[in-house]
């Protein structure tokens, strides 16, 4: 496509989208006093509420660390059926297929369905977290497997090495960074996810905030709000130095 | 005595070209053989066929006093009996020296204690000598992709003893050095099959090398066999031909 019909396009959609958004820009102008009481508010945090804030947050890291475990192991087979070099197109195109459908639906509608489906608690999050997190780290998986070198595969079996031996010292050793930083990316992903799965009803801190925002203790809300940013920035931590370790 | 390579009237077509077409060709133990020719002459796929990994060829195929066959892999014994020298050198990066030299053992070794990453005391000696040997004792713990290209070629090479073959097969394993480092890499393939008392195979684009470290040459061109000599009666006219006298100078002729 040419670069001028590109720029035409970009434009026009811009345009399109600040002339027909129903936005009072007039409204700005009041929101800092609002926003401002609204923050003065916050503080101080009340910290009387440390045990729930610690279950809570305890309940999110559980629906995180389950939903992700679940769907690395169905991600597994998925990516198998989705690699493109171990399967035929009549496997692998459907099932990608399906993983992008998967992808597609947002992660609070599958949350609520659940929710209707198994009621209320960590439960219906955990399954709504593991059915997302699926489609996306599934479609990873196959791309880990058909980046691998066929060299040095090739060069195993040629010394007289096994299926599984070629798996364990030529596949995986190649796999295995990308798998790692996959997931540990999945991961941190999923606990910011979880984190508002409580606000419909499906587990975790998320229902602290809904609560204490609708009952007006916003400096309670302030104390969930700076647990959930540790809890963020420690994850962020962890990932960087994984990465670090096994680059 | 039985030959360590027999091949009667073997052919390849790939993508409607004729890779190799009815090629004859014996290899004794121990005797080492250079296959010269021009890119596509079809060398590197005489090698794959040798070393079992090329599918769809059709005539007779000997290895090591085992039949190939055109439909599947050679069986594990005789896969770990043939050693073969990538010319990409086909390491695995994130490993250490130390595993990917290990990995020339997988056929040799116990096959359920290798995947729990358990190798014998013999292995172990086996891959302590091979380094020693080939100069990279110091290196064996960093890593493959940390090593420059002369290093990994000889990690290449290391794999290969490792297994303890009783063939080398070799695709151009000098085609990415300087004239000083290919001489030392084929003095170090041939002098370690020697000290074996195997046979070596290797394919080449430097024609003078080939005469001075193997015993026969084999001019290839157009998957057909030019000429099959002792490395002593090579003449000009010869390395012409088969380069299809591309310069003037024979001596010029030298591709790397």
């Amino acid at each position: 496509m040419p670069r001028s019909v590109v720029w035409v396009l970009l434009v026009g959609a811009v345009g399109w989208a600040l002339l027909t958004a129903d936005v009072e820009m007039a409204k700005l102008t009041r929101a800092g006093p609002r926003l401002w009481d609204f923050l003065s508010r916050m503080v101080p945090p009340d910290l009387t509420i440390w045990r729930e804030m610690l279950r809570g947050l305890a309940e999110t890291l559980r629906i995180a660390i389950l939903g992700t475990l679940f769907a690395v192991i169905l991600s597994a087979g998925f990516g198998i059926l989705a690699s493109e070099t171990l399967m035929r197109p009549a496997v692998w195109r459907p099932v990608r297929t399906f993983l992008a459908m998967v992808r597609a639906i947002p992660l609070i509608l599958v949350a609520m369905l659940m929710v209707g489906a198994v009621g209320l608690g960590p439960l219906p999050g955990i399954l709504a977290i593991t059915f997302h997190a699926t489609g996306m780290l599934a479609k990873f998986y196959a791309e880990a497997i058909d980046n691998v070198a066929t060299g040095p595969v090739a060069a195993l079996e040629s010394a007289g090495a096994s299926s599984l031996q070629k798996l364990r010292y030529g596949i995986w050793p190649q796999m295995a960074p990308v798998i790692l930083r996959d997931t540990v990316f999945r991961f941190e992903l999923n606990l910011r996810e979880s984190l508002v799965l409580g606000i419909v009803g499906a587990g975790g801190i998320g229902l602290y905030i809904q609560t204490y925002v609708r009952s007006f203790q916003y400096e309670k809300a302030a104390t969930v709000t700076l647990a959930i940013v540790a809890l963020v920035l420690l994850s962020e931590l962890v990932n960087t130095l994984l990465k670090k370790r096994f680059s | 005595m039985n030959a360590a390579i027999s091949l009667s009237g073997v052919g390849h077509e790939f993508d409607g070209t004729m890779a190799l077409a009815a090629v004859d060709l014996t290899v004794m133990p121990g005797e080492c053989l250079a296959l010269i020719g021009p890119s596509g002459a079809g060398k590197s796929t005489l090698l794959a066929l040798m070393d079992g990994r090329l599918r769809g060829w059709n005539g007779r195929a000997e290895v090591l006093g085992a039949g190939l066959n055109s439909d599947q892999p050679p069986r594990r014994q005789v896969r770990a009996d043939t050693g073969f020298i990538f010319q990409d050198f086909a390491l695995v990066d994130r490993q250490s020296v130390y595993q990917n030299v290990m990995n020339g053992r997988l056929g040799r070794t116990s096959h359920w204690a290798s995947l729990w990453g358990r190798f014998s005391e013999r292995d172990h000696a086996v891959v302590g000598a091979v380094l020693q040997d080939t100069g990279l004792a110091d290196l064996a713990e960093r890593r493959a992709d940390q090593l420059s290209g002369g290093q990994r070629q000889r990690v290449a090479i290391a794999r290969c003893l490792a297994q303890e073959p009783q063939l080398i097969l070799a695709d151009e394993p000098v085609s990415n050095l300087d004239p000083a480092h290919a001489e030392k890499v084929l003095a170090l393939i041939t002098s370690a099959a020697r000290k074996r008392g195997i046979g070596v195979v290797f394919t080449s684009h430097q024609p003078e090398l080939s005469q001075r470290f193997a015993d026969r040459v084999v001019g290839l061109r157009d998957g057909r066999i030019l000429f099959d000599r002792p490395s002593g009666l090579i003449s000009e006219r010869d390395v012409s031909e088969v380069y299809n006298g591309a310069m003037a100078d024979p001596q010029l002729r030298v591709v790397s």
